[in-house]
């Protein structure tokens, strides 16, 4: 039986390529097959925002390739409800619909469910 | 038991030395490294162009002992060298660059390698930050 | 299911150790190492919030990281070495580290 991973993305869609490269490797993994999740956490939880203009900075607009990731078999998605709060973001108002809002404890739940996880 | 480690910072940051360092200790506690897989910055642990003043520790020079007297499984994420300007000499040439930083033991490939580690190895652990 | 999480960034200027200790589960541990050992600094923030946490947190910390900071540690940390923390990576389901 295959592994599963929870990939949690902590970083701002523009803070660098850390946002990109933590989905690409969900897009990887979900190209093979494997069980895999996102967490967007933190700052991460800023890649969820909706009608974002990356254009403006020449950057590649990141919402398309969270959307992707479905087609990818990557449907477990989650974002952290403390975060989202934080940033003054409602669980309503984001741009991947198909994503589940958690509480801290159903985090620590979460991130015990896989058998691996990678935090960037 | 089965270790993939995976690296996400340069030579010259702490988690580099920390990570290889780890990686000695898991040898040499009997264990197995299936591959080290090196992405984000740390495709520049790989580098072959770094240049360390005398007193200082060569880190990426380190790996690359590490890797060639233990004969193990070296990939670094060709997306994140390509980006980060780390080329081995068939990159070079396909894209006209004028340098070659990444040389054996290293081998370029895909975020598979790193998938497929994950599922051969009993552990994975990263390496990053400071 | 149990957790090692690696902390190496310094508690003073990012937020991973607070969004650690917010989500950790019962039988995780923490390790810090790097300039997260400053987090054992005395009578900081930190210190207090892993203080508080110290008879069911267990909590290791990379020996030559502290060393190097001076940083004297208290009875409720323990200090590993690499041998040592590769054992725990053995003892403990996953590791994971906030990159």
């Amino acid at each position: 039986m295959a592994k599963s991973m929870l990939i949690i993305s902590r970083q701002a869609p523009w803070a660098g390529p850390s946002a990109r490269e933590a989905l690409d490797i969900a897009l990887a993994g979900g190209a093979f097959d494997l069980p895999l999740a996102m967490l967007f956490l933190d700052d991460g939880v800023l890649q969820l925002l909706p009608d974002q203009a990356a254009g403006e900075l020449q950057q590649k607009d990141i919402t398309a390739n969270l959307q992707a990731l479905s087609m990818f078999g990557v449907d477990d998605l989650f974002a952290c409800h403390t975060s989202l709060a934080e940033r003054g973001m409602g669980p309503t108002e984001l741009n991947v619909e198909t994503l589940q809002v958690l509480r801290d404890q159903e985090i620590a739940a979460l991130i015990d469910r896989y058998d691996q996880v990678i935090t960037l | 038991m089965k270790f993939a480690i995976a690296l996400y910072s340069p030579a010259h940051a702490p988690s580099s030395r920390r990570a290889l360092l780890f990686a000695q200790a898991v040898l040499a506690g009997g264990h197995e490294i299936v591959r080290l897989f090196f992405y984000q910055d740390g495709v520049h642990s790989a580098s072959s162009s770094i240049v360390t003043p005398q007193d200082e520790q060569d880190v990426a020079a380190q790996w690359r002992d590490f890797v060639t007297d233990n004969q193990l499984d070296g990939v670094v994420c060709i997306a994140a060298a390509l980006r980060r300007g780390v080329l081995d000499a068939d990159e070079a040439r396909r894209y006209s660059r004028p340098a070659v930083n990444l040389a054996a033991p290293w081998e370029l490939s895909g975020l598979g390698q790193l998938h497929d580690a994950v599922q051969s190895a009993d552990r994975l652990i990263c390496f990053g930050g400071p | 299911m149990s957790t090692l999480h690696v902390l190496s960034h310094s508690p003073f200027t990012d937020t991973r150790l607070n969004s650690c200790l917010r989500l950790l589960g019962s039988a995780d541990a923490i390790l810090l190492c790097g300039d997260a050992t400053y987090a054992l600094s005395a009578s900081t923030a930190p210190r207090q919030a892993l203080e508080a946490r110290a008879d069911n947190l267990l909590l290791f910390v990379l020996d030559e990281d502290a060393k190097a900071r001076n940083l004297p540690l208290p009875e409720w940390a323990t200090a590993v070495d690499y041998p040592r923390l590769v054992a725990l990576s053995v003892q403990y389901d996953k590791v994971n580290t906030w990159l």
